[in-house]
């Protein structure tokens, strides 16, 4: 992964000393409340419902062994104990004090991390494919891209009081991991009709209060004009976005109200302007970049061993968890492998300092040393050797990450909700809870097969519940907790926004109602058929009928 | 309201007017609607016009004369405003090379972006200025992205 040089050391070292004297002086009264808003908002920090709540930055997912033991101290010295992996692939601290958060970034800092706007009204982490490089699909590595973009953006001087806040995404391929869809910018590594790799580039995606699925605006963008363009998209929307609404605010809501081909119009006649300027990226600073993304030097021979087959036969359990948390690798003999942190009856994506220990130990035995966070909240060690999976899950399973829920209901992506933000009109916990206590049976869970859940504990989606296969969000009724569901949703290639089922369910029936909707997929699905094909195939209605009529 | 310029609080000689104060005399400020307005009689006067924007003006009607006034200032009539950080870009583009003056409410912890994107004067605020405000240029040293202090970004450097 991305090594920093002398350079990116000074910008991190020195933006650690800039917010130190920006929280003295906060602190001190020299700063005002609403100024230090923004500015601690761009160093990802937050005041949540009990303490104030650290963002800090797994850039595109990336993280080293270093680095996660660096979070488990923190989790330890400065928190209680564990972090929560984010759906933009950060991890959040919840208990931090103010005053010592200068001291976290110095940390942070330390092995090569930050928490530069993870938070505010400015670019954000850039996410993509938690599989890049190791996946057989894929047309090219996206994380190089991934890395420039992060450079560009970072202390941006023009782009740090946007409208709103801007996501970018990338994919690579056919199946789209990375959700671009649904982001403010989604870009896609294609291959044009010359053979040329570029960019398709989609805007105007976003959830949130009006969720959007994004458009095209450039089928085909040269590598080299990958910042010009970006820059010319941004400026546009700079200037333009509207800044009389926060809920009006996001480019979704611009490129709606003037229509994708004047939107485009605007940004092709800024991008006139900039294109053949130094914002066009050289090929050498591309392949300074891919540098660090190399092919790792993989055993030749991983794929002469016998003994996976071997505790395949012997051991159900193993067997179980091969099929469900481990990914076919593009090199023959290794595993894409995934670290669970969907437990029964644990939030989602927490994860505990010793658990990061141990995944930072896993990942130096065997998996050179890296780890991924992916969107849905789960951790991957994306080069494993065959041999060593029984070795690896043993150990995850002792450790309870080794759950074998990846990708079904049960791998469920929520938010803090009620419980820990602020925001939320209802709690989320507990229906997770109450969800995985009902599902409890792991056979009936892989019958179902694959399906995505998303629970919100608000409008503000931050679990992106209208692209859940099964989409939950939390309302508030008269001060109680309701919740509305909705199906059809997708974050993939074939990206929708699910529907409404009908009139929001009592806390404590939400269970109960996901079994009478998954009973009409049961009952109704042909062979090989997923939940959302056979959504897709039979429409809204059959399961309305079924939940409504139960019910009355 | 102390404005910076090179480091230092210097001296003042603008005005800023409005429609009530359009017979100020000396050098003036003019909101650009009020300057299209009665642009005949601006363009005769002997004394310095300058032209104040904000990010509800549309720039086309002048963005070509800007070369003309030798003081243009943007106004940010919020903290977390940023369009003025994009209108500095575009005059700069355009070639402007007279004062570039941000004004309105903007902070210290802004200064070191609002150089970068081509502002060399900051009317800052009574309450916002204090003599450690211009310890903020440069307190991030590392630029890695081109802007309108150096086109260039990191690599090309
Ligand atoms: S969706 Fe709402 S409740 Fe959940 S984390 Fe986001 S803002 Fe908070």
């Amino acid at each position: 992964m991305y090594q920093y040089n002398e350079v990116d050391q000074a910008l991190v070292d020195q933006r650690v000393e800039q917010f130190r004297d920006q929280t003295r002086r906060f602190l001190a009264g020299e700063l005002p409340e609403d100024e230090f808003l923004a500015l601690r908002l761009m160093n990802g920090l937050y005041v949540q419902r009990h303490a104030p709540m650290l963002r800090v930055a797994g850039p595109y997912g990336m993280y080293n062994s270093e680095q996660l033991r660096k979070l488990a101290h923190i989790a330890r010295t400065y928190d209680r104990g564990y972090g929560h992996f984010t759906t933009r692939t950060n991890i959040q601290f919840n208990w931090p004090e103010l005053a010592q958060v200068p001291d976290i970034l110095a940390e942070l800092a330390s092995v090569q991390m930050h928490a530069i706007q993870t938070s505010g009204n400015c670019i954000r982490n850039t996410t993509t494919d938690q599989f890049a490089g190791v996946i057989a699909d894929e047309i090219e590595d996206p994380r190089p891209y991934c890395e420039i973009i992060r450079q560009w953006s970072s202390l941006h001087p023009e782009f740090a009081y946007l409208p709103r806040k801007f996501k970018i995404a990338i994919s690579a391929g056919p199946n789209d991991r990375a959700a671009t869809q649904v982001h403010d910018i989604g870009l896609h590594i294609v291959r044009n009709d010359a053979g040329e790799v570029g960019f398709e580039v989609l805007v105007g995606g976003g959830l949130g209060r009006t969720p959007v699925i994004g458009q095209q605006i450039r089928p085909f963008l040269q590598k080299e004009d990958l910042l010009s363009y970006l820059e010319a998209i941004i400026r546009v929307y700079n200037l333009n976005g509207r800044r009389d609404n926060k809920y009006k605010a996001r480019i979704k809501i611009l490129v709606q109200a003037m229509g994708i081909d004047a939107f485009r119009e605007l940004v092709d006649a800024e991008w006139e302007q900039i294109r053949d300027t130094d914002l066009k990226l050289p090929l050498s600073e591309i392949e300074r970049v891919k540098a660090f993304f190399k092919p790792f030097d993989y055993d030749t021979s991983a794929a002469a061993d016998t003994s996976l087959e071997q505790h395949l036969a012997e051991d159900n359990d193993f067997r179980v968890w091969f099929e469900r948390n481990t990914v076919e690798h593009k090199v023959p003999g290794y595993r894409i492998t995934y670290v669970c942190l969907k437990p029964y009856l644990k939030p989602a994506g927490d994860i505990t300092a010793e658990q990061l220990d141990l995944v930072a130990d896993l990942a130096d035995r065997y998996s050179f040393g890296e780890v991924r966070a992916t969107h849905n909240q789960n951790l991957v060690l994306a080069d494993v050797k065959q041999s060593e999976l029984y070795a690896v899950w043993q150990i995850l399973a002792a450790n309870n990450l080794a759950r074998p829920n990846i990708g079904t209901l049960t791998d469920m992506t929520v938010c803090p909700g009620g419980d820990f933000c602020a925001l939320a009109n209802a709690k989320t916990l507990g229906i997770a809870d109450q969800i995985n206590m009902k599902f409890e049976n792991m056979d009936y869970v892989h019958d179902l097969g694959e399906i995505k859940l998303n629970m919100s504990g608000c409008i503000n989606a931050c679990s992106h519940h209208h692209v859940g296969h099964i989409g939950i969000l939390g309302v508030d009724k008269k001060g109680e907790d309701w919740y509305q569901i909705t199906l059809g949703g997708d974050d993939g290639s074939e990206a929708a926004l699910g529907k409404v089922i009908g009139k929001s369910v009592a806390a404590d029936d939400v269970a109960d109602t996901l079994e009478k909707v998954l009973q009409v997929y049961v009952d109704q699905r042909i062979e090989g058929e997923r939940f959302i094909d056979t959504f897709r195939r039979i429409g809204i209605e059959p399961f309305k009928e079924h939940v409504y009529a139960v019910a009355n | 309201m102390p404005l910076l310029i090179n480091n230092e609080v210097v001296a003042d000689n603008w005005t800023l007017i409005d429609a009530e104060t359009l017979d100020q005399s000396g050098d003036v400020i003019v909101p650009l609607a009020l300057y299209l307005e009665h642009r005949a009689q601006f363009d005769a006067r002997e004394s310095g016009v300058a032209l104040q924007l904000n990010g509800d003006d549309d720039l086309s009607s002048i963005l070509s004369e800007v070369d003309q006034f030798p003081l243009i200032a943007i106004d940010f009539p919020a903290f977390r405003d940023g369009r003025g950080f994009s209108i500095a870009r575009l005059l700069k583009r355009q070639g402007y090379r007279g004062q570039l003056r941000a004004t309105g409410d903007f902070g210290r912890d802004q200064l070191d972006h609002l150089a970068r994107c081509g502002f060399d004067a900051f009317q800052l605020k009574d309450e916002k200025f204090s003599p450690d405000v211009f310890k903020s240029f440069g307190e991030v040293s590392v630029r890695y992205q081109g802007a309108a202090d150096d086109a260039k970004p990191v690599y090309l450097q």
